[in-house]
């Protein structure tokens, strides 16, 4: 049988203990689940519960403390800091929770700034870099600077930043906990769509339930720290789906009642 | 009808512009200063306080014989040179250092420990050393620099926003390209900010030098002026060294301006 695409086996962390303290307590341990390759997977979990931790670990920003993270099988997860490899050859990508934009950059050199850093800046993806920002409504803000956009347009500008280079996995930090519920659900369509064209391998972290029902294929949901997988749903819902009217979907309240009885 | 606008409306245009009024305000205080000086002039004698009409007219006779332009280029040139070198030297070690912190830590109190010594003190070694000629100026401007410009860079790299960073390597830019794209794009302020600190001491550190040891140069224009009792000579070449440093002043505010114009700016600051 062929590995998962991507595979979280025992993974573990804790923080260094700052000298004269207790042992600082494990955030993560034992937090097992697998990706399938074009999957998009929603992560819930009460505030706190080392969500974040865990993506950043997954893109290799920070170290894992024990376990293992496979990527097609082979064991990418490094516990020495020193060998960590960000973003893995630009194979993970990773949409953060703030929008991270580099301030001294316009809209659109926002957007090819990981073109621009990877040597690939040519007319054709200069285009596609172009009708991604048409296809998220930035049109006519090209030239504008992150503090002269609202909050859901930078969101937007972060997306489609990672989008821009193709990455097979994304990974994304609650990247609509900020802004409004009218934009975020229009971010969400935006997101579905963008999907739809591309099926990307997606982990989606997120502290709302229906948020984390109407996006995924499949809903992990996470205890408290030291966080493990609590449990798992296979979202039955088809696709293409209209995020608006997920609520009315038949079944969706008794997925809701239960994961929000889970979640603790 | 009323409208709400006719009820709130802005008050009337009063007679003259604010402009023109913080313009004549400032034109006012001119002429106020002028006169001050050449009742200091009259009171204390032209040995201690030069009249500004004699002032202007040695400036014209100096700008006329181009002794002027050979003097401040004399100055500007050891001047730039320093600065040049403080300015590299000065944002370059703080990237270096940011690659091992231990070396920083062994490294760095040595550097404020010898931003201790005054580099005046170290003329006569230097131009033991050097002779009279350039390089002992060059050097003392260099000390006179270098640490504005490496505590400013170095508190820029420090302040840098890690989470740009790790953007910026996830999305697999080289470390080269991270210090060049993310942290020397975001130390601009800071930099900056250094510059515009250090520019003066480096004309002026330049013009304390040329008292000591020089045949051309402002600041030998004002000590040789001194050894004459020309007091309108000393006046005229601090007038000449205070219209230097505004240039240099106003080119570095532009160059900031155009590094900086992505910030945001407080368009209604009336």
């Amino acid at each position: 049988m062929a590995p998962p695409f991507l595979e979280i086996r025992n993974l573990a962390k804790r923080f260094p203990t700052r000298q004269g303290r207790e042992p600082s307590p494990w955030v993560i341990r034992d937090l097992s689940f697998a990706v399938g390759e074009g999957e998009f997977v929603t992560l819930i979990g009460p505030s706190g519960s080392g969500k974040t931790t865990l993506l950043n670990m997954i893109a290799q920003i920070d170290a894992a403390s024990d376990g293992q993270i496979l990527f097609s099988g082979d064991a990418i997860a490094a516990s020495d800091p020193k060998s960590l490899r960000p973003g893995l050859d630009r194979r993970i990508g990773y949409v953060t929770q703030d929008d991270n934009l580099l301030p001294w950059r316009t809209t659109i050199d926002n957007v090819l700034f990981p073109l621009e850093v990877q040597g690939r800046l040519d007319d054709k993806t200069r285009a596609h870099a172009e009708t991604l920002i048409k296809a998220v409504g930035l049109s006519g803000y090209e030239r504008y600077y992150p503090h002269e956009l609202s909050g859901g347009m930078r969101k937007r500008t972060s997306l489609i930043r990672t989008l821009v280079y193709d990455p097979p996995v994304i990974l994304m930090d609650e990247p609509f906990a900020a802004v409004d519920a009218q934009t975020r659900a229009q971010l969400q369509e935006d997101l579905l769509r963008l999907w739809e064209m591309g099926r990307k391998t997606i982990i989606f972290v997120t502290h709302d339930i229906a948020e984390a029902i109407a996006l995924g294929d499949r809903t992990l949901v996470l205890t408290k720290q030291p966080t493990r997988i609590a449990a798992e749903h296979k979202i039955p819902f088809r696709r293409p789906r209209n995020v608006k009217d997920i609520f009315a979907l038949e079944g969706f309240a008794s997925v809701y009642e239960t994961i929000r009885a889970e979640i603790q | 009808m009323t409208t709400i606008d006719q009820v709130i409306s802005t008050p009337a245009e009063p007679l003259i512009s604010r402009k023109t009024a913080v313009l004549l305000g400032q034109l006012g205080f001119a002429a106020v200063l002028l006169i001050a000086w050449q009742w200091a002039a009259d009171a204390f004698g032209i040995i201690f306080f030069a009249p500004p009409l004699a002032v202007l007219q040695r400036l014209y006779e100096m700008a006329a014989s181009g002794e002027m332009f050979w003097d401040i280029w004399a100055t500007l040139k050891v001047s730039a040179i320093g600065f040049v070198i403080a300015m590299v030297a000065g944002a370059i070690l703080p990237f270096g250092l940011r690659l091992s912190p231990r070396v920083t830590e062994a490294v760095e109190p040595y550097i404020f420990w010898s931003q201790g010594i005054p580099k005046y003190a170290l003329a006569p070694w230097l131009i033991l050393w050097f002779g009279i000629g350039e390089l002992p100026k060059v050097i003392i401007v260099i000390a006179m620099t270098f640490y504005v410009i490496f505590y400013n860079t170095l508190a820029g790299v420090r302040a840098v926003d890690f989470r740009l960073i790790n953007m910026a390597r996830v999305m697999g830019a080289s470390e080269k390209v991270v210090a060049r794209e993310v942290i020397w794009k975001s130390i601009q302020p800071f930099f900056y900010a250094g510059m515009k600190i250090a520019m003066p001491h480096a004309v002026g550190a330049c013009i304390v030098g040329e008292f000591l040891v020089s045949t051309e140069g402002v600041g030998y224009y004002i000590e040789h002026a001194r050894e004459l009792s020309d007091t309108v000579g000393v006046f005229a070449g601090i007038v000449v060294a205070t219209a230097l440093v505004l240039v240099i002043n106003a080119l570095v505010n532009w160059l900031e301006r155009r590094a900086l114009a992505w910030r945001p700016v407080a368009r209604d600051m009336r």
